[in-house]
């Protein structure tokens, strides 16, 4: 991975109204219009963040529908120059665990977990320099099937803020009001949902025969 | 290397990733990382994570969608019209 690569990714998630395209819509008179030519154009967007939530591209679709209906009836309560993409994704979150969270059944998980569980734990992850090499190795051979395997096996709620962060580049603050969560929640979700996604990373590429756990183990000496 | 500077930069990692560090945590941390290499092997393999995650997930909304859509808004819009 080269520094040009990682610079390319999308930080800016706090693209508002003003920073956006408002100079090019602006043309017409109607303000309806440029909140719905805005919000359009989230929708490749809202529907990647979709297909993610409910693991298949119809309930995906129906999903991304209701967001804009809701959105569209609901845009006199949106504050122009605020952030319409968070917005969005809020009414999306929202939508999906009042309508398909509920049809999956999934059980209701608490949140117990705290911001001290996944620090006491980070200590653990020094690993040897060959460990590490062989990982990043095996991390360079995983295609984009393992990858999205790998984050589709999360539960939703680590699912939901490892995407928002990796994937949209939503800022901590962004995701807790996205996920009407504290951030402190958002920051232990999202701890603990790249290690377990990690790991899942190591399993498979464990499974190609790419990275062998036992190779790391003698090399803890 | 000290131990307890290791065990902050590891506990900050994702903060300092995501770019939610203040300046004076994301100065130490980046100095730390300049000179311990296992921190910086550990920062290598999360920002590498981190990037294939995002490379993944580049879904386009299928056409129908994208219609489907349109006319929810066009209703909606109707609706709101009558109303007011």
């Amino acid at each position: 991975m080269t520094v040009m690569e990682l610079e390319v990714r999308p930080r800016v998630a706090g693209a508002t109204l003003t920073d956006r395209t408002v100079g090019s819509v602006a043309m017409s008179d109607d303000i309806s219009l440029d909140f719905e030519t805005l919000a359009l154009s989230y929708m490749d967007q809202l529907y990647a963040a979709a297909l993610r939530l409910t693991r298949n591209s119809a309930d995906a679709e129906d999903l991304v529908q209701e967001t804009y209906a809701k959105a569209f009836k609901a845009q006199d309560k949106f504050t122009m120059g605020t952030n319409l993409k968070a917005w969005l994704y809020r009414i999306q979150t929202n939508a999906f665990i009042n309508t398909y969270r509920k049809k999956q059944r999934e059980p209701k998980r608490t949140d117990a977990d705290t911001v001290e569980d996944w620090q006491l734990a980070a200590a653990a992850e020094h690993q040897s320099s060959g460990l590490a090499s062989a990982e990043q190795e095996a991390l360079d051979s995983l295609g984009d099937t393992e990858v999205r395997r790998a984050l589709s096996e999360l539960s939703d709620d680590f699912r939901m803020a490892v995407y928002l962060s990796d994937v949209e580049g939503f800022a901590y603050k962004e995701i807790a009001e996205i996920m009407n969560t504290p951030v402190g929640t958002v920051m232990s979700r999202l701890h603990r949902g790249r290690r377990m996604l990690r790991e899942k990373l190591r399993e498979y590429a464990a499974e190609r025969g790419i990275y062998e756990r036992s190779a790391g183990d003698a090399d803890h000496g | 290397m000290a131990k307890r500077q290791c065990e902050e930069a590891l506990a900050k990692l994702f903060e300092y990733i995501d770019g939610e560090l203040p300046d004076s945590d994301l100065l130490r941390i980046g100095e730390h990382l300049k000179d311990c290499p296992p921190c910086e092997a550990e920062h290598q393999i999360n920002e590498k994570i981190r990037m294939l995650v995002s490379q993944a997930h580049g879904d386009k909304a299928p056409h129908q969608l994208r219609e489907r859509v349109l006319s929810t808004i066009q209703a909606a819009r109707a609706e709101l019209q009558a109303e007011g």
